[in-house]
């Protein structure tokens, strides 16, 4: 447990204190329930349903241990996933770790119906009862900013961002979700959420960004119309596409600071 | 004049100056300007539906509107400019007026509520603030952008490039566009009122031989700097930006010639509801204030009595663009249905 805080702890650090959910959100199990946004009430239920599904996808893995594939139904374990609310506790605050969680489901799977061996297969539960305990510990730190007023109330509906901050706030918040929906193998899914934020979102403000550093924007524009789409359409791993994410993440975050200096220089109008 | 280029413009634009005659009639004398400080104060309330885009250059207008009138209470719905026009119809047809004001992106949107007769007229004494060309009963264009050809320099002499977009197809240039983008489709949309479905058809065909596509415009501009193609088709105002931050940018502009090339199209705002409130917050938009900080700060052209165009952009009297009911934009089906049928979408 010590190690799994230390984990949370780390998270901290690159923790963004906003809800990452856009709007009109839509999660791999339906509509994000308004619990998202009273995480303390609901830390209980969350913290049952851990121990359910790890209790379930150990049930999945003993099945297929003593009497193969076919009982073992490994789909479940992606189903289970989607049945509890847990998942989007965590998917609108802390998609790094929902990527991975994904990854673990997927790991039990696909060991299971490529029938590896028992080892193996335990392995790749162990990973998964790892992350998901990781999970809980962030979703709980998340409840403590939440009830100090930290916490980026997430958006259910319709909204849009109101000014050019506000609109790297979103992008920054799409990029994180094309990393949830790559990590649940919705391969089409997250290609379109790049596209419809390039077109949507980031056009938006470029061109007041390359007015400031044309490089900077020129290497955006790569990232979202070449590194990000072809990385998305190839077998890359969840890791790599991370990779590309937190990369143009980090230039995002250059460009907010451009901005905001801007902002605070501003040609009055009248 | 065979060749038309941006310093060509910038060059041809003192003799024009001296030599009104040689204007085209469409593009006449400049009417007079109005100050935010001859307008009423605004007062009560007003819900205005903003069609996303420029940033947040928009919204800092409505901010100074909102600070300058503190009896003001202005309710915004924010959303993507198709979107929103869709939903104004909606709206009309169960009965429901929430927006009074549309402040829309592009034209095509506000012809949709034109034809469905949702547009309220708006007063003379407003309309004919706008360059003659701009003025229609019933909408205001709020600033304009221009079609333009941006060309690397290094690669391409002013004088390689056609002045007509269809000779474009025919040339060896190799050549960025934007097939998927709002303001390329409007391009084409124009293209295929000017000159029909067919050779619109046939250009595309051509074109699609020897053009590499890029989602949007800014990365068509890009193309051509880098040096990817020889040339670029895009609004007027990437190059502009690029060459604002990147002042030794290897790119310039160039235009075609009274055709779909060199199509002016505009944002606009239309009044839902007939009410001084409505119309005179359009008055704002309009005032010299408001056009100058669009044209300083998003490079967009002001449509304005005799107002300066931003920064590197000739004169609009200097171009010859050509003439398009720009409400007309809005019937899309049709240019994509053609746009599909080459191949290019």
């Amino acid at each position: 447990m010590q190690k799994v805080f230390s984990q949370v702890k780390s998270v901290i650090g690159t923790f963004s204190l906003i809800a990452i959910l856009s709007s009109g959100m839509v999660s791999a199990g339906g509509e994000v329930g308004d619990h998202v946004n009273h995480l303390s009430d609901n830390l209980n239920k969350y913290s049952e349903e851990v121990s359910w599904l790890i209790k379930k996808v150990d049930g999945i893995v003993t099945r297929y241990e003593l009497d193969g594939i076919k009982a073992a139904n490994a789909k479940a374990v992606i189903d289970h996933w989607e049945a509890v609310d847990f998942h989007a506790a965590i998917e609108s605050n802390y998609v790094p770790v929902y990527a991975l969680i994904w990854q673990g489901l997927y790991g039990v799977k696909e060991s299971i119906d490529n029938n590896s061996g028992k080892e193996a297969v335990r392995a790749e539960q162990r990973k998964l009862e790892q992350v998901l305990w990781q999970a809980l510990g962030a979703v709980k730190l998340a409840a403590q900013f939440q009830d100090r007023g930290l916490l980026q109330k997430v958006a259910l509906r319709e909204g849009g961002p109101t000014n050019s901050l506000e609109t790297i706030d979103e992008i920054q918040a799409r990029l994180n979700r094309v990393v949830a929906k790559f990590a649940e193998k919705l391969n089409k899914e997250s290609i379109d959420i790049v596209h419809d934020t390039y077109l949507s979102l980031f056009e938006g403000i470029e061109g007041d960004l390359i007015s400031m550093n044309a490089e900077l924007v020129e290497q955006l524009e790569k990232d979202f119309n070449v590194t990000l789409p072809l990385g998305l359409k190839r077998n890359s791993s969840v890791k790599q596409i991370q990779d590309i994410v937190n990369d143009m993440q980090k230039k995002l975050s250059i460009a907010k600071e451009l901005l905001a200096k801007k902002e605070s220089n501003k040609k009055e109008v009248f | 004049m065979q060749r038309r280029t941006f310093l060509q413009q910038l060059g041809a634009l003192g003799l024009l100056g001296a030599c009104p005659a040689i204007l085209p009639q469409h593009l006449a004398a400049a009417p007079s300007m109005v100050s935010v400080k001859q307008l009423p104060k605004l007062k009560g309330e007003l819900t205005l539906y903003l069609g996303r885009g420029e940033g947040g250059l928009y919204e800092n207008v409505l901010d100074a509107i909102k600070k300058r009138n503190p009896d003001f209470d202005l309710k915004i719905r924010r959303g993507p400019t198709a979107a929103l026009a869709n939903a104004i119809v909606a709206e009309a047809q169960a009965n429901v007026r929430r927006a009074e004001v549309f402040w829309a992106v592009d034209s095509g949107a506000i012809g949709l509520l034109t034809d469905k007769g949702l547009a309220q007229p708006l007063p003379e004494d407003l309309t004919s603030q706008l360059r003659p060309e701009f003025r229609f009963p019933n909408w205001a264009p709020v600033t304009g952008r221009i079609r333009t050809l941006a060309y690397n320099t290094e690669r391409l002499k002013a004088s390689d490039i056609p002045d007509s977009i269809l000779a474009l197809a025919e040339s060896d240039l190799s050549i960025a566009w934007a097939p998927a983008y709002a303001s390329f489709q409007s391009f084409v949309t124009a293209m295929r009122l000017l000159i029909g479905e067919q050779k619109t058809i046939n250009w595309l065909k051509a074109m699609n031989k020897r053009a590499k596509k890029y989602a949007g415009e800014l990365g068509v501009v890009l193309a051509a700097e880098r040096g990817e193609v020889d040339l670029g088709l895009a609004n007027h105002y990437y190059t502009l930006r690029l060459k604002s931050g990147k002042p030794d940018a290897t790119v310039d502009l160039a235009f075609t010639n009274n055709d779909a090339g060199c199509l002016v199209n505009a944002s606009g705002i239309v009044a839902l509801k007939q009410s001084d409130t409505a119309i005179n917050f359009i008055r704002y938009l309009l005032t010299t204030e408001v056009q100058s900080y669009l044209a300083s700060e998003a490079y967009e052209i002001p449509l304005i009595g005799d107002l300066a165009p931003p920064a590197g952009l000739p004169a609009l009297q200097t171009i010859s663009p050509p003439k398009v009911d720009l409400t007309q934009l809005a019937n899309l089906r049709p240019t994509l249905n053609m746009m599909r049928k080459a191949g290019v979408l």
